[in-house]
């Protein structure tokens, strides 16, 4: 079924896309939308494409390499370290990054650092090491911890699921046809999404493709959480509603008299 | 079976959290208390933030003294006047702890405050209890059948102005320390996420000299009213009190608490609170060793602003 899928969407892709010059990069999500529901333990979403060439291109020699990174909103996350005051372990420093991604995977042909020179990386924020990581001006760490801090940082992400470096995994299907699958933490924080893809060849990018996916809750959870933000005066006295009558009605039923 | 939670942003196994209630219900019917200073430290332990896990137990505790006060209402066993009394000034109380809360959590130190609360708390009131107990329980074995020596009235507690009567707990007595009292635990509760039965009781007794039987019946019903209002100011305030979680855990408690309570029944009293004092000081113990030893990981992170993790 899936193999279905993939290749009537596949076809749709290839039938739409109009060539135009150079090396074209044609990718496709499995789905664009994924919702949290009730039941939601994570979830996988297969990215596909086709590195289209025209009849006017002359065929380059070397071989193609690609990268494809799904990126979720980006926030302010505070990396904090606990030290000791008065015997006993705080949170003493923090260090703030602004403006990175709550959710970062990357999957790429083969190893990050053999796609492209180090300022390309960093210019396309690709892969964990190329990740922005600004600080905010108020920082009070030493520069020479901030390196520890960043270590930190994407070590704690990486830890809890949320920064992934997946390489070499995208699979060619033929010689122009390719696939991955990105997994989808099931702690996924909510918002809007971008998926990118890179076509490299001998080190340089020759074509990049951007497609928005959206992780929204749904149902029962999101009218829980909307409720919870915009009329939070009568969430609180429905969960005390609840809670007192759930107490009530215990008491009740195991009466002893 | 899995279960999202809307507001903790995260999948939990929802028959561990529901193991968990029922235990802690056990508990907390075996001994007549709230129980949130078990649930709370259970539920960051089993990995929900601790802002939702505090917040969510008041709306449990709701439920647990809820049943309670319906029994002991049944064997007209509560002053109303005195439990009002006491909720006015816990209202105030849980007000200024949920603000207290929310500056703790931008500061980062809310998980410190916690902790080292707990094991002064803990800590303080699990030791006077095993001395109680222990004592108890050598009077029993040597056969001193005489009354408990209560100790002296605190006379500067009744030389204070605003006296009031409560005719249930046959006391005439200022306002000023029943409501100061209701403020402390209701402040405590809120911040730590705990009902303070286990405080509450024992100040009953000892400074405002409440007779015995109408003490647990006005404390459950204090506690009920102050933690009814610290879920509307949680849900308000900081809008971590996460729903699903709350039913999940109230009701493995409800039931819980009833086989507590039957079990209660054919154990001693001085046993009783032996092994409170016991689980009480272990608690605190736990927290004291997290503060003390060097964490396997100094580093943290958390989000500044928004949803998720």
């Amino acid at each position: 079924m899936k193999k279905i899928l993939s290749a009537t969407l596949f076809a749709f892709v290839a039938l739409f896309t109009a060539p135009a010059s150079a090396e074209e990069l044609v990718t496709s999500l499995s789905a664009d939308m994924v919702s949290i529901q009730s039941n939601f333990t994570g979830t996988k979403i297969v990215i596909f494409g086709q590195v289209g060439r025209d009849v006017h291109t002359i065929g380059r020699p070397g071989k193609y390499d690609l990268a494809i990174t799904v990126e979720g909103q980006k926030h302010d996350i505070t990396t904090r370290r606990k030290a000791r005051l008065a015997g006993v372990w705080v949170n003493r420093y923090y260090e703030t990054f602004t403006h990175v991604p709550t959710f970062y995977a990357v999957a790429t042909t083969r190893p990050v650092a053999e796609l492209a020179n180090r300022n390309t990386l960093d210019e396309l924020q690709l892969g964990l090491n190329h990740i922005n990581l600004a600080v905010t001006g108020r920082s009070h760490v030493p520069l020479s911890d901030r390196d520890d801090f960043r270590r930190a940082f994407l070590r704690l992400r990486q830890e809890q699921g949320l920064y992934i470096e997946q390489e070499r995994s995208i699979e060619f299907l033929t010689d122009t046809m390719f696939r991955t699958t990105v997994g989808l933490p099931a702690n996924i924080p909510v918002g809007n999404y971008t998926v990118r893809s890179f076509l490299f060849q001998d080190g340089s990018l020759i074509s990049k493709t951007q497609a928005p996916l959206r992780v929204a809750k749904s149902g029962f959870e999101q009218i829980t959480y909307d409720m919870a933000n915009r009329q939070p005066l009568l969430y609180g006295v429905i969960a005390v509603a609840i809670a007192m009558l759930t107490g009530w009605f215990a008491g009740v039923i195991f009466r002893k008299d | 079976m899995q279960i999202y939670l809307p507001i903790a942003e995260l999948p939990v196994n929802m028959f561990v959290i529901f193991g968990m209630g029922g235990a802690v219900g056990f508990l907390s019917g075996l001994f007549g208390i709230g129980g949130g200073f078990l649930l709370t430290p259970l539920l960051i332990f089993a990995g929900i933030p601790p802002a939702v896990s505090v917040a969510t137990v008041t709306t449990q505790v709701v439920a647990s003294s809820a049943s309670g006060v319906v029994s002991y209402w049944r064997r007209k066993m509560i002053d109303f006047k005195l439990g009002m009394m006491l909720f006015a000034g816990g209202l105030v109380g849980s007000g200024l702890g949920v603000l207290l809360f929310g500056v703790l959590q931008s500061l980062g130190q809310l998980d410190v405050v916690i902790s080292l609360s707990y094991v002064v708390f803990l800590g303080t009131i699990g030791s006077l209890m095993l001395v109680e107990s222990l004592r108890a329980i050598r009077r029993h074995r040597e056969g001193d059948v005489t009354a408990v020596k209560r100790p002296e009235h605190s006379r500067w507690i009744y030389r204070l102005p605003f006296r009031v009567r409560f005719h249930q707990s046959k006391l005439y007595i200022s306002v000023i320390p029943v409501l100061g009292l209701g403020a402390s635990i209701g402040f405590l509760g809120s911040v730590l996420g705990i009902g303070g039965g286990f405080m509450m009781v024992p100040a009953l007794i000892y400074i405002l000299r409440v007779p015995t039987n109408v003490v647990i019946g006005t404390s459950l019903l204090q506690i009920l009213f102050t933690m009814a209002a610290a879920t509307i100011f949680h849900s308000v305030g900081t809008q971590t009190v996460d729903i699903v979680l709350a039913i999940t855990l109230m009701i493995g408690g409800v039931i819980g608490a009833q086989f507590g309570a039957r079990m209660g029944q054919q154990l001693r009293g001085d046993h009783l609170r032996l092994l409170l004092a016991l689980l009480v000081l272990a608690v605190g113990l736990r927290f004291a060793v997290d503060l003390l030893w060097m964490p396997s990981d100094l580093y943290s992170i958390a989000i500044k602003k928004g949803g998720g993790v």
